[in-house]
């Protein structure tokens, strides 16, 4: 008997994944374990291992396509079985693999996922399909409980109170059309949520350059919609101030320097920073806040969201319970994460729950910029190049190196004294970060 | 069934030898002279001319049919001509001694039979009355038209034209003919001059012609009513019945006197020896000759004999006589009126079945050249008079074509108004002044006692009423049915069991002592006379309500309820109404033959509207519609609710009068989740399944009565589904072919985008009625109604199915035809 492979929920928050590619092609026998596909999520590539074994009978999804989890993307069987049944009568038997290829919609016959182009096999009363519309509810992920698994209206209503609700005003909004809601959203979603949707009838002008036109998905899609609906729905303000870098430079050095058994040779100005910072925000709970539902949620931990470039785009993984982490502790979680984001193996659990974050672009230069905000938290740090900075002291003009710091606080929860009494903290602490990490 | 004429045995048991009266065979004797001082020149020679019309006519339609050019007018006629060249005698003979009063109806070979009638009623009629009617008929439309284009010196030579004008634009399907086209060839008919419906359906109008000459006899109005069918109708069911309805004792032994006997109907066979190609005389038929039936049905054989219908003045003759013996109520009359086509039964016909041989020995004694030679011979018609005829009648008929053929002179209806044509919709108190014919004030009736019974079958609280204090449905049938009596004077009501036992199921009990035999009597057993009789009946100008007994009974009277019934308001182009009510008995418990639910058969038919109340409110609010309507009307009852009081609608059946809306279904207990539709009595059935799936899984179903079939007001229906998204359909008619698929696929496009499922429709098995121990396996129930929605539309958790009501089923069922 063939089994169906579905697409496992990689995380909590994953509603769908993008196959990557297929790392076994139809045909090739595979034993339970084996991965046969790799997967995209948000933020994070991973790989599907097969929990049977046997001999890949049909892929069902093809490269770049997005899958809800839970959808079955793969058969697995004996050699030669028919699986027309398990995949439906009405469809095609498994595609050859350069039929598959070249041919996307042959292989989303066989789903049973929720594209546009595949809503013939999806079993839904015409009334629960309207009510699905007029709610901007995708279909994905909703198990019919009619006959013969007919998505009915009591399906849908049952998915809605699980899902979002929208105010009426952005539901008005988005049945007007032009807007649509945040894919995965949770809570309450305003008018300020809604995304534009791109107006079709917009010209596109002719082309003559050769452009390659890259649709928005993944990674991409979500830092897109992200970064958006932060600038749309908060007040950011930034501060700039400088800190003493003398003492963070040397303690650098010495750590550097350092024996091997510490550990510590690996630890960098960022860790420093971000060690400041973990220890310096807990005296400064209005920073460390998420701004949920009109409601202030001030955070007593500090879970710590680093900024991470990388090919996918920008990444924030999150080291949780910053503040009570050591030096040596902090740095190397803020490397593990950095690393598996930049291997697209994060974990989306890692990805999650942020009170505070950093940005660092001060190795690429820069000296100074208006880090955006990761709502709903509601203060973000960037940190700058380290800059030669002509102090006086005394009677004299000495060059003392300083470290440029950018902080973006939500002024609809912060005010700017806070914020500047915060940086103010910070760089104090960043002058004598060595005492800090003996406290 | 009657006390007062007792079966005795001493006299039933008596031996000895029936004999009957001796039938005479074209018995007429010509005699010139007594024939000259009976008519006079004049009218001869009128007969010899209004033959010459029709065999112009014919011949002028055959040629046009054939060639498609008549003196060189072309025109191509595309509907049926069945040409009576042959047998002008035959009709002219009837026609001369009939006025306006006498009714003819004829068959599908009625182009001589109505023109003969017609030349004579315009013979009869003054110049004013002629006027009258010419310019009072559809407007004068048609008047119009022939003074533009066809003229006439006088009056009468303007009526010939109209006549002919209205005629041939009939058979055309003209706007301006006599039924606006609706009728044709082989339906034409004109009222006015007592022309009534021909039908195309061999023998259909010998009920129907009974059933006006009954309308004559009870209203007291004046005239006899002629049938003109051919000899193969004899062949035909509906005849037969006819003729025993017309030969009943009772008008003799149980009606008033002061009625005047037996309806003053002619049974006419127009004997051409042929039915289609089918030879009746010594092929199809035994009778040998035609007019021996009359031996068979009454003492007086009818009153037969045979007349010789190539001798205009033998059927003249004839029909004087026996319209004397119609007239006093001594009918019914049989004759056997010989004649002969020289054509074939239709253009198509290559007359394979008789020999040219045949055909030249009649075309010897062609009746229109014979008929010239007598008068020639005495002195009636001078050199060169029926030349000078011929060539007149000629210049009129094409002038008549030139005005006919030209759809801008002779437009069509517009096609959509045909629908206009389908109902009257002209709700009527009564049709006619008359002093309603009773036997007892409507309160000292039994109206007193069923007014005093409660009036709901439950209390303020919702407790049931003793059942024998209640009114019940069949007590809610009888205070409409006897409102109308002593309402409308015209209002007949007859069937199988309708005196004394007072309707097989009671509806009727106490109107015998209320109501003098001439308005309620019992019918034979004879389904199709008895729909017959009240189409003509109905047609006649009076309103009818007849009873089938059980459903089942319908296929008797198939023709006269889907052909008849339903066709001529529309085909008449609303000339005449049809207000008929046919009360059919949708029974349960009898097996077989007794327990259908037969409306989608009736739904199927355009020109009837048809009703199906379930609750004593509906019994009454809905034939009392009926019985007020112009329309015909099957009213369908179910034998599961006779004795049942009201118990749905709130404050039971009101004592006065009052009517349902048409074509509006009842919504009898609200709800959201799922919408439930009956019709008939399923609806109790339903509202239980509702009950259980409230109390058992709270869903809460709407449970709506359609109460119509046809009109039917879907706004309802389609407003609860788009609430519910959901929705079942029940009735006791079988599942193949029921209405509830049409209605199914009605709300399917009304209401798609609301719709959570398939409409489900749940009827009876596609099998025979079993035994009444076995009807839970067959009729739908409360579980079966669940069980669907918990397989199609609405798994129930918890629900455990008793019944298969999957879909799959219907793939399997199909597949055997069960």
């Amino acid at each position: 008997m063939a089994t169906l492979i579905p697409l496992p929920k990689l995380g909590n928050t994953v509603e769908s994944s993008i196959i990557v590619r297929w790392i076994k092609s139809i045909g090739e026998t595979v034993a339970a374990g084996d991965a046969i596909c790799e997967v995209e999520t948000d933020k994070a590539t991973m790989e599907v291992e097969s929990p049977a074994s046997g001999v890949l009978l049909a892929q069902l999804f093809q490269p770049g396509d997005d899958v809800p989890v839970l959808t079955n993307i793969a058969v697995i069987g004996a050699a030669g079985e028919d699986i027309s049944a398990l995949v439906g009568s009405t469809a095609a038997p498994a595609p050859a693999p350069q039929v598959a290829a070249e041919s996307k919609p042959a292989a989303v016959q066989l789903t049973n996922g929720a594209s546009a182009s595949s809503d013939v096999l999806i079993r839904i009363s015409p009334r629960a399909r309207k009510l699905a519309e007029r709610k901007s509810l995708p279909l994905e992920g909703i198990a019919g409980s009619g006959p013969e698994g007919r998505i009915i209206e009591r399906d849908i209503e049952a998915a809605l109170t699980r899902a979002a609700k929208l105010t009426p005003l952005a539901q008005s909004m988005i049945e007007k059309g032009g807007y649509s809601a945040p894919e995965g959203a949770s809570g309450r979603i305003t008018t300020k949520d809604l995304l534009p949707t791109t107006a079709p009838q917009t010209p596109v002008p002719a082309q003559t350059d050769a452009v390659e036109v890259i649709p928005l998905k993944g990674a991409r899609k979500v830092i897109a919609q992200r970064m958006l609906e932060s600038l749309q729905t908060t007040a950011q303000l930034t501060l700039n101030r400088t800190a003493d870098a003398r003492t963070l430079l040397d303690f650098r050095k010495r750590l550097k320097a350092s024996a091997p058994e510490f550990g510590l040779q690996g630890v960098t100005i960022n860790d420093l920073i971000l060690f400041a910072v973990a220890r310096t925000l807990p005296r400064f709970p209005e920073l460390n806040s998420l701004f949920i539902d009109n409601a202030i949620h001030q955070h007593r931990t500090v879970h710590l969201g680093i900024a991470v470039d990388t090919t996918r785009g920008l990444i924030v993984p999150v080291v949780r319970n910053a503040d009570t982490l050591s030096l040596r502790d902090l740095s190397s979680e803020a490397h593990r994460l950095a690393t598996a984001c930049q291997e697209g193996r994060v974990s989306p659990d890692d990805l999650t729950g942020g009170t505070f974050s950093v940005t660092n672009l001060g190795s690429l230069g820069i000296e100074s910029f208006t880090p955006v905000l990761n709502p709903p938290q509601v203060a973000i740090l960037g940190v700058g190049s380290v800059d030669l900075k002509a102090v006086q002291s005394d009677d004299a003009v000495q060059f003392i190196p300083h470290i440029a710091l950018s902080l973006t606080i939500n002024h609809q929860i912060v005010d700017g004294a806070p914020g500047a009494r915060f940086l103010q903290a910070l760089s104090h602490n960043i002058a004598q970060i060595d005492l800090l990490t003996a406290l | 069934m009657t006390k007062s004429i007792t079966i005795d045995p001493a006299i039933e048991r008596q031996p000895g030898t029936l004999s009957g009266p001796t039938i005479p065979l074209n018995a007429y004797v010509s005699d010139p002279a007594v024939e000259t001082a009976q008519y006079g020149s004049d009218a001869l020679n009128r007969m010899w001319h209004d033959m010459a019309v029709i065999r112009t006519f014919e011949t002028a339609l055959d040629m046009l049919k054939r060639e498609g050019t008549y003196k060189g007018v072309e025109y191509k006629h595309g509907g049926p001509a069945h040409i009576s060249i042959g047998q002008e005698a035959s009709v002219v003979g009837q026609a001369y001694h009939l006025t306006p009063d006498d009714f003819i109806l004829g068959s599908h070979r009625s182009h001589g039979e109505i023109l003969a009638k017609g030349l004579s009623a315009i013979q009869k009629l003054s110049d004013a009355e002629l006027l009258a009617i010419m310019e009072g008929y559809m407007g004068g439309k048609a008047l119009r038209i022939v003074e533009k284009h066809v003229g006439g010196a006088t009056v009468k030579d303007l009526a010939i034209n109209y006549l002919l004008y209205s005629a041939l634009a009939e058979i055309f399907g003209r706007e301006a003919g006599f039924n606006k086209g609706m009728g044709g060839s082989m339906h034409t008919f004109f009222p006015p001059f007592g022309i009534m419906p021909n039908n195309a359906i061999v023998g259909g109008s010998a009920d129907i012609a009974l059933g006006m000459a009954l309308f004559k006899r009870v209203n007291r109005k004046p005239g006899i009513v002629i049938a003109n069918i051919g000899d193969a109708s004899m062949g035909c069911g509906p005849v037969w019945e006819a003729m025993m309805f017309a030969a009943m004792d009772q008008y003799h032994t149980l009606w008033d006197q002061e009625i005047g006997g037996a309806p003053p109907v002619l049974f006419n066979f127009m004997n051409n020896f042929y039915g289609m190609g089918g030879q009746t005389k010594g092929e199809t038929m035994g009778f040998g000759v035609l007019a021996r039936v009359g031996l068979g049905v009454n003492e007086d054989a009818m009153h037969a004999e045979r007349v010789d219908g190539y001798n205009p003045l033998a059927v003249a003759d004839a029909i004087a006589r026996k319209k004397q013996i119609l007239l006093e109520g001594r009918g019914p009359v049989l004759l056997d009126t010989l004649t002969y086509r020289f054509v074939g039964h239709s253009t198509s016909d290559a007359s394979s079945y008789r020999d040219k041989s045949e055909v030249d020995l009649w075309r010897a004694q062609d009746s229109l050249a014979d008929f010239g030679h007598y008068l020639q011979a005495n002195g009636h018609a001078g050199a060169g008079k029926l030349e000078a005829m011929q060539a007149a009648i000629e210049e009129r008929m094409l002038a008549v074509i030139k005005a006919a053929v030209p759809t801008d002179i002779s437009p069509r209806v517009p096609a959509e108004q045909i629908g206009g044509m389908m109902f009257s919709n002209t709700p009527t108190d009564r049709f006619s002044d008359a002093k309603p014919d009773v036997l007892l004030p409507m309160a000292e009736t039994r109206f007193k006692v069923t007014q005093e019974k409660f009036r709901s079958g439950v209390d303020e609280n919702g407790k049931p009423l003793p059942k024998l204090k209640c009114l019940t449905y069949g007590e809610a049938l009888f205070e409409a049915v006897i409102h109308r009596f002593y309402e409308d004077p015209t209002l007949v009501a007859y069937g199988e069991e309708n005196r004394d036992w007072g309707g097989a199921f009671g509806a009727y009990r106490g109107l015998t002592e209320a109501l003098p035999y001439h308005r309620l009597f019992n019918s034979p057993i004879s389904e199709a006379a008895i729909v017959g009789t009240g189409v003509g009946y109905a047609l006649a100008g009076g309103r009818a309500l007849v009873e089938l007994m059980y459903c089942d009974f319908m296929g008797r009277a198939g023709d006269e309820i889907f052909n008849q019934m339903a066709k001529w308001q529309s085909m008449s182009a609303n000339v005449l109404k049809m207000p008929l009510v046919l009360r059919v008995s949708v029974g349960a418990r009898y097996g077989a033959q007794h327990s259908q639910d037969w409306s989608s058969l009736i739904a199927h038919i355009p020109g009837l509207q048809v009703f199906f109340p379930a609750t004593p409110y509906d019994a009454k609010g809905m034939l009392n519609l009926a019985l007020r309507g112009s329309d015909p009307v099957v009213f369908f009852e179910s034998q599961r609710l006779y004795s049942e009081p009201e118990t749905i609608v709130p404050g039971g059946v009101p004592k006065d009068y009052y009517e349902v809306p048409l074509g509006e279904p009842a919504v009898r207990r609200a709800g959201s989740d799922i919408t439930i539709v009956t019709i008939g009595a399923t609806l109790y059935r339903a509202l239980e399944a509702a009950q259980i799936l409230q109390d058992k899984y709270n869903l809460s179903a709407e449970v709506i009565d359609a109460r119509f079939i046809n009109p039917l007001n879907y706004e309802s229906i389609v407003q609860s589904v788009k609430k519910t998204g959901k929705c079942v359909l029940a009735s006791d008619a079988v599942e193949r072919g029921s209405f509830l698929h049409n209605m199914a696929a009605n709300i399917t496009q009304l209401a798609f985008d609301h719709l959570d499922g398939p409409v489900v429709v749940i009827g009876a098995r596609n099998w025979i009625t079993p035994a009444v121990e076995m009807e839970l396996d067959y009729f739908p129930q409360a579980n079966w109604i669940i069980d669907a929605i918990h397989e199609r539309l609405l798994p129930i958790p918890g629900h455990t199915t008793t019944t298969n009501q999957r879909a799959s089923e219907i793939i399997t069922r199909n597949r055997d035809g069960i």
